[in-house]
């Protein structure tokens, strides 16, 4: 019982990715937007969106965690 | 009851020989157990020398190592060698960085800064990159200790803000014109907001690198089973979960590199708005 509750959990943790996709979508082709409007802005451009990217990913990476924290740690 | 014997064996002997004899994958977390190699209690606190101590003077000695030769006989040769322009590399970053965030300082004061996030964003990128060495310890997939770092950052930025602005420092706390009714319940939100970066920059740092490496801890788990099937066909389809492993190794590196790029922006940020209000 226990068990199958903690799979649910963690699965349902996982939803959260669905929202982190969007926002990482979200990054990338603003990127690509901006380089095809000013293609010589590319290279400041870039690190902006791998900063974007990380900020994004990181929230993934809570909802991750809390599914591994249901799975291990409980 | 024998999978329970077989990692009690494990974690007990640390016996490697036995934890492949038997095939079991060990849960993902057990790479961040703290173990005492030196027990020490004084009172009520607890000061053992661990491994996360261990691997933290290790990354310290490293650094200060790698610096110490580049630097030997008077500064380096004008024609770097390859570990002269890693260490030239590094401290070319840094300053930039703190000069594009810490805008609307004269240079004077950001260099006054510098040395601290130059420290900060050299100790967190080489824990990351330590912690992907397999069979060592990540020191910042504690949160023990991101939290420890972030909070006394956050501390810090709290106390420049006050010297430098002294009580004009709460402005921070309400954006110019502000309709007079919505005030209190804006200095609230911004107070909150405030102090959730204290919190926020920990977590990331610490959920960045305890998710990245349980992920190919599991993946290098399945990869194990695989191989311990004892069946030809699953052995050369153990190439697959192997290779992906492979592969993630190599994002892995990045968002150790990413990371703690990262984290030292968000200090600048924070550092910046301690000192400038909001402009």
């Amino acid at each position: 019982m226990l068990e199958g509750a903690k799979s649910i959990g963690a699965g349902a943790a996982t939803i959260a990715s669905a929202g982190a996709a969007v926002g990482i979508g979200n990054v990338f082709s603003s990127l690509i937007h901006s380089v095809a409007r000013n293609p010589s802005l590319a290279k400041q451009l870039f690190g902006y969106a791998i900063l974007g990217f990380a900020l994004t990913e990181a929230i993934a990476l809570f909802a991750l965690m809390m599914a591994f924290l249901i799975l291990f740690v409980f | 009851m024998n999978l329970y014997f077989q990692l009690d064996l494990y974690l007990y002997n640390d016996n490697l020989y036995l934890y492949l004899e038997s095939g079991v994958v060990p849960s993902p977390l057990e790479q961040f157990e703290i173990i005492p190699f030196l027990p020490m209690k004084i009172g009520d606190l607890y000061f053992s020398f661990t491994n996360p101590s261990l691997f933290m003077l290790l990354t310290l000695s490293l650094v200060l190592l790698l610096v110490h030769f580049v630097t030997k006989k008077g500064g380096g040769k004008s024609v770097p060698n390859a570990w002269q322009s890693l260490v030239e590399l590094i401290y070319d970053f840094v300053p930039n960085l703190v000069n594009e965030q810490i805008g609307g300082l004269s240079g004077n004061v950001k260099q006054q800064f510098f040395p601290c996030i130059f420290v900060t964003f050299t100790f967190l990128l080489f824990c990351n990159l330590q912690g992907m060495i397999p069979y060592s310890f990540t020191v910042t997939s504690h949160f023990l200790i991101t939290l420890g770092l972030s909070f006394s950052i956050f501390i810090g930025i709290t106390i420049v803000g006050f010297q430098r602005n002294g009580l004009h420092f709460l402005s921070f706390l309400l954006p110019a014109g502000v309709p007079l009714p919505l005030a209190p319940f804006l200095v609230l939100l911004e107070l909150i907001s405030y102090c959730f970066r204290a919190l926020s920059l920990g977590i990331r740092l610490f959920a960045n690198m305890m998710a990245g490496h349980s992920l190919v801890k599991i993946l290098s788990g399945f990869a194990w089973t695989m191989l311990c099937m004892n069946d030809l066909l699953y052995f050369i389809g153990d190439l697959g979960p192997l290779f992906i492993v492979l592969a993630l190794t190599g994002p892995e590196l990045g968002v150790a590199i990413s990371q703690a790029h990262v984290s030292t922006i968000s200090i600048c940020i924070y550092l910046n708005d301690a000192t400038n209000l909001h402009q």
